[in-house]
C-alpha cells in the first residue's frame, strides 16, 4: 500500500518538478504580447482564419504537401511519381480532407503531384486555396497558372536572405503584381534567419516554420509582434515534428500506428530509448480523454496558437486525417496543466538534442536551432 | 519502480535545470542511501542523458554504476577540456567480455554470449527495436467511466420512449455524473425536467405536444398581450451568403432554442402597451389597420416598447431577435406566402405560414433584429448585441413595397437606431424563460 502511494507520489514529484519549471520559466508557445490574434471563423466543424493582410480565409488544418515514402516511384528521367495505388489514396484523401473543410492544399511539385491535384480539384477550384512550391522563375509559375487557373499562394524555402533570395523574391513580386499569384510567401527553418524575412522581403504575405510543442519557442518576443504589425500571415509547419511525437506517445498501439511503419520511428540505430520512455512518463499527465493520442494534443497545441492562420501537415492516412481534425473540433484550447506538460516533454526531448527524431528527420532539429 | 521513477525524473529535471534543489530535495529524503546516485550526479553534469538511461536500467538496482563499467576515471571527471577519456571505453567485442563480467552464463533470456548490444541499450538496456509502452490507469479508469455514461445514456433513452420521465431524468443524471459538463446529458436531463414541469412564466401553453428534443412548448401565448409565439429549436445554423458581400463569408453559429412571434407586431398590440400609434398606415383608409404591422418605429422606440411589454409580463425577457435567430427562423421555416410589389403593407397573419407557423418572415416589413451592423463573422460576444452605442441597427426580411427579386433570407440591411421609416416594424422574441432563471442562478 505504501508502496503504490510512493508510486503515485512520485509520478505526481516528477511531473509537478517539471512543470512548475515549465511554468515558471514561460510556456512554450504562450501569447506572446503583441503577437496578434487571428480573426476566425467556425464552418461546421473547421474554423477558418485569415491570413495576414490577405482576403484569404485557410482553414485552420491544412493538407500538406508531403506523400506517403511507401508509394514512391521512381521515373526514367530522375523524377518521382507515386504508384497507381498511392496516388488513388492520396486523391481520395484530399477529397475526404475537402468534404470536411479543409481549403487549403499545399502542393510542392514533389512527386509530380501538381496535375494530380490541379485536375483533382478543378470542379471546385473557387473553393480551394492552393499553396505551391517550385521553382521560382517564370516558366515554373506560368506552369502553374496553367495547370490550376491561378496561383493562390506561392512560396520557396530559404535558408538566409542572401542574393539569390532576394532575385526570386523579386521574381514573385512581379508576378503577384501581374496578377498571377494572390499571396507571396517564405518557407524557413532556420530561426535567425526570421527577422531578416520580415525585415528585407518586401510585400511579404505570409511565412511558414517549423512549429510544434517541441519547437516552439517562448522568447518569440519580437518576431511574432513584428509579424503581426507587418500583418505577415502566419503558417505552421511540422506540428507533429514530422510525425516523430508519435513515437513519444505512451498511449499509441504501435501495431495500429501508421506513422511507425511508414516513417521508421523507432526502428533508427542509435535512438535514445530513454527520452521517449521519459516522455511517455511525462505525458500521462496530459488528462487524455479515451481515443486522444498525443498527436492530437500536439495538433490542439498548434491549433490553439492565435497567431497562426493554419497548421499544414501531411497526412497519408485516413487516421491521421481523422485525428487532425478530432482535435480541431474536440477541445481546441489546452488547458494550463496540459500545456505545462508539452513544455516539459519539450524540455527532456531538448536534453537528447535530435536524437529522439529518427535520422531522417534529425535535419529538422539541426536546421531549427542553427 | 518508484525509486526508478523518482530518479529518472529527478535527474531529468535538475537536467532541464528547472528546479534541482527541489529535485535534489527530493532525492534526499528518499534516496540517501543510494552511492550510485552520487556517483552518477558528477557525471550527469555533462553526460546527463547517459546517467538517465542508467537509472532506468535494471543495473542501478543491482548497483552496477558508472565505474563498474568506465572505472574509476578521475583524471576524466576533473578535466572539463575532455583531454582525458575514460579508464574504460567498451566497444565491440570489449563490450562482450564486460557483460560477462557478471553475466557470465550469457543472457538470461537467450543463453548467448554475443553481440549483446543487439538486443539491450548500452545504459538503459531495453531492446531499442520495441516501442515504450506504458500503462496509463488513469486513461483506462476515464476509459471505463464513459463506458458507464453510455451505459447510462441508452437507459435514459429507453426510458424516454416509455415516457417514464422521473426515471429517465435519474438516468440522465447518472450519465453527468459519469461524465461532467457533457453537453448531451445536460440536455437530455433539462428535457425530463422540463417535461415534468412544463410551464413557463409569462406564457400560457397552446397545445400539448412539446417539441421532442427539449421539452419545450411548440406554441404559447403571451400573458396579457395575446400575441402567439412558437419555439424555434436552435441549433447549428450556416449564416451568409456568398451571394451578398455584406453577409460573407458563410460561417456556423450555434444557437440556443427561443421562442419568436407568429406575427410581426401590430399596431393595436403597440398601442395597447404605449398608448399611441405611430404608423404612417393606419386609419379607415386601410382594411383592419389595427391588426397591419407597427412601422414608422425605430429601434430606440422598440427598446422603451420591449421595456415597459417586460416590467408587465411575469418572467419578462421579451427582446428583439438577433440578426442570427432571425435567419435561422427563415432558413429552418423557409418561404410562407410572403407578397411583395405592394402599396402598403397587409394585416398581419394573412396569407400561408412557413413551417415554423410564421407569417410574413420574409415579406410585409422589415424587422428590426437587436443585432449591431459589423461586418461577419458574427460573434456575439464581441459588443455587437450590446444595447448600447450608435451604431447602425439590422434590419432583415424584405418590405412590401420591393421587388422580390430584392431580397435573400441571407440579406443585411441596416439603419440609424433612432430613424423611422414606414416599412420598418419588428417581431417579437423571447428566450427560453427557465434557461434566463438558469443563468441568473448561476450568476447568484
Amino acid at each position: 500500500m505504501d508502496t503504490q502511494r510512493n508510486c503515485k507520489q512520485t509520478r505526481r514529484d516528477f511531473v509537478r518538478t517539471c512543470t512548475v519549471g515549465a511554468l515558471a520559466t514561460g510556456l512554450a508557445g504562450r501569447p506572446v504580447a503583441g503577437a496578434g490574434i487571428v480573426k476566425e471563423y467556425r464552418r461546421g466543424g473547421m474554423y477558418y482564419r485569415r491570413l495576414g493582410r490577405t482576403d484569404l480565409w485557410l482553414s485552420l488544418l491544412s493538407f500538406g504537401s508531403h506523400t506517403c515514402p511507401a508509394d514512391k516511384l521512381r521515373l526514367a528521367d530522375d523524377k518521382t511519381a507515386l504508384t497507381e495505388a498511392g496516388q488513388r489514396r492520396r486523391d481520395r484523401l484530399i477529397e475526404r480532407a475537402l468534404d470536411l473543410g479543409v481549403n487549403l492544399l499545399d502542393v510542392y511539385d514533389n512527386d509530380s503531384q501538381w496535375e494530380p491535384v490541379a485536375r483533382l480539384i478543378r470542379e471546385k477550384r473557387n473553393r480551394v486555396v492552393v499553396s505551391l512550391a517550385h521553382l521560382q522563375t517564370p516558366a515554373a509559375i506560368d506552369r502553374a497558372c496553367r495547370l490550376f487557373g491561378h496561383i493562390d499562394l506561392y512560396r520557396f524555402s530559404i535558408k538566409d536572405v542572401d542574393d539569390r533570395v532576394l532575385q526570386s523574391w523579386d521574381i514573385l513580386r512581379r508576378a503577384k503584381g501581374a496578377g498571377k499569384i494572390r499571396a507571396i510567401g517564405i518557407a524557413a527553418h532556420i530561426e535567425r534567419s526570421f527577422p531578416a524575412v520580415l525585415e528585407e522581403l518586401d510585400g511579404l504575405d505570409f511565412m511558414m516554420f517549423p512549429y510544434n510543442f517541441i519547437h516552439a519557442r517562448a522568447d518569440y518576443s519580437q518576431f511574432l509582434p513584428e509579424a503581426a504589425r507587418r500583418e505577415v500571415g502566419l503558417i505552421a509547419m511540422k506540428p507533429l515534428a514530422a510525425g516523430s511525437v508519435v513515437s513519444l506517445d505512451s498511449v499509441v498501439d504501435p501495431r495500429t500506428s501508421p506513422e511507425q511503419e511508414v516513417l521508421g520511428l523507432y526502428g533508427s540505430r542509435g535512438h535514445r530509448p530513454i527520452v521517449p520512455a521519459a516522455v511517455a512518463e511525462l505525458t500521462r499527465a496530459l488528462n487524455r480523454t479515451p481515443g486522444e493520442s498525443l498527436c492530437m494534443a500536439a495538433m490542439r497545441f498548434a491549433y490553439s496558437q492565435p497567431f497562426l492562420s493554419s497548421v499544414v501537415t501531411g497526412m497519408f492516412d485516413d487516421r491521421y486525417l481523422t485525428e487532425n481534425y478530432e482535435a480541431l473540433t474536440k477541445h481546441r484550447a489546452l488547458q494550463v496543466e496540459q500545456s505545462a506538460v508539452l513544455e516539459a516533454a519539450r524540455r527532456l526531448t531538448l536534453l537528447s538534442g535530435a536524437s529522439w527524431l529518427p535520422e531522417q528527420y534529425r535535419w529538422l532539429e539541426d536546421e531549427w536551432r542553427a | 519502480m518508484a525509486r526508478m521513477r523518482l530518479l529518472i525524473l529527478a535527474c531529468a529535471a535538475a537536467a532541464l535545470g528547472t528546479s534541482t534543489a527541489a529535485a535534489g530535495a527530493t532525492l534526499g529524503a528518499q534516496d540517501q542511501t543510494d552511492k550510485g546516485i552520487e556517483e552518477a550526479g558528477v557525471c550527469s553534469r555533462c553526460h546527463v542523458i547517459s546517467v538517465v538511461e542508467w537509472a532506468y536500467s535494471g543495473h542501478r538496482k543491482a548497483e552496477t554504476r558508472c565505474v563498474s563499467c568506465h572505472g574509476e576515471s578521475k583524471g576524466h571527471v576533473i578535466d572539463e577540456r575532455n583531454n582525458v577519456k575514460p579508464e574504460r571505453f567498451p566497444r565491440g567485442d570489449a563490450v562482450v567480455n564486460l557483460c560477462a563480467t557478471c553475466h557470465d552464463s550469457g543472457c538470461p533470456e537467450t543463453n548467448r554470449r554475443e553481440a549483446c548490444s543487439t538486443c539491450h541499450h548500452y545504459h538503459a538496456l531495453v531492446d531499442v527495436r520495441k516501442p515504450v509502452a506504458i500503462r496509463d490507469e488513469r486513461l483506462e479508469q476515464l476509459t471505463l467511466r464513459w463506458q458507464r455514461y453510455d451505459e447510462r445514456m441508452r437507459e435514459g433513452e429507453r426510458l424516454v420512449a416509455g415516457r417514464a420521465w422521473g426515471a429517465a431524468r435519474a438516468a440522465f443524471r447518472a450519465a453527468l455524473d459519469s461524465k461532467p459538463g457533457d453537453p448531451m446529458a445536460a440536455a437530455r436531463l433539462k428535457m425530463c425536467t422540463r417535461r415534468l414541469n412544463p410551464g413557463l412564466a409569462g406564457f400560457e401553453v397552446v397545445g400539448k405536444d412539446p417539441d421532442e428534443p427539449t421539452g419545450l412548448p411548440k406554441r404559447v401565448r403571451v400573458q396579457g398581450l395575446g400575441a402567439e409565439m412558437v419555439l424555434v429549436p436552435g441549433g447549428e445554423i450556416d449564416i451568409g451568403s456568398e451571394q451578398f458581400p455584406e453577409s460573407t463569408p458563410i460561417h456556423t453559429v450555434h444557437l440556443a432554442p427561443f421562442y419568436v412571434a407568429t406575427r410581426e407586431m401590430t399596431q393595436a398590440e403597440w398601442q395597447s402597451i404605449m398608448g399611441a400609434n405611430p404608423s404612417y398606415h393606419q386609419g379607415s383608409d386601410y382594411r383592419k389597420s389595427a391588426q397591419m404591422p407597427v412601422e414608422s418605429v425605430s429601434w430606440e422606440d422598440i427598446a422603451v416598447f420591449l421595456s415597459k411589454l417586460n416590467s408587465l409580463v411575469a418572467g419578462s425577457g421579451f427582446r428583439l431577435p438577433s440578426e442570427v435567430e432571425w435567419e435561422l427562423a427563415a432558413v429552418q421555416g423557409g418561404e410562407g406566402g410572403e407578397v411583395f410589389n405592394l402599396e402598403a403593407p397587409r394585416p398581419c397573419g394573412q396569407g400561408t405560414p412557413n413551417k415554423l407557423g410564421l407569417f410574413d418572415l420574409q415579406g410585409n416589413v422589415r424587422e428590426w433584429c437587436s443585432s449591431s451592423a459589423v461586418s461577419y463573422p458574427y460573434d456575439q460576444t464581441d459588443g455587437r448585441e450590446s444595447s448600447g452605442g450608435v451604431a447602425l441597427r439590422i434590419l432583415r426580411g424584405g418590405a412590401f413595397m420591393e421587388p422580390e427579386g430584392w431580397y435573400g433570407p441571407a440579406l443585411r440591411h441596416s439603419d440609424r437606431p433612432g430613424r423611422r421609416l414606414p416599412w420598418n416594424g419588428f417581431r417579437l422574441a423571447r428566450s427560453v424563460p427557465d434557461d434566463v432563471a438558469d443563468q441568473a442562478g448561476k450568476g447568484q
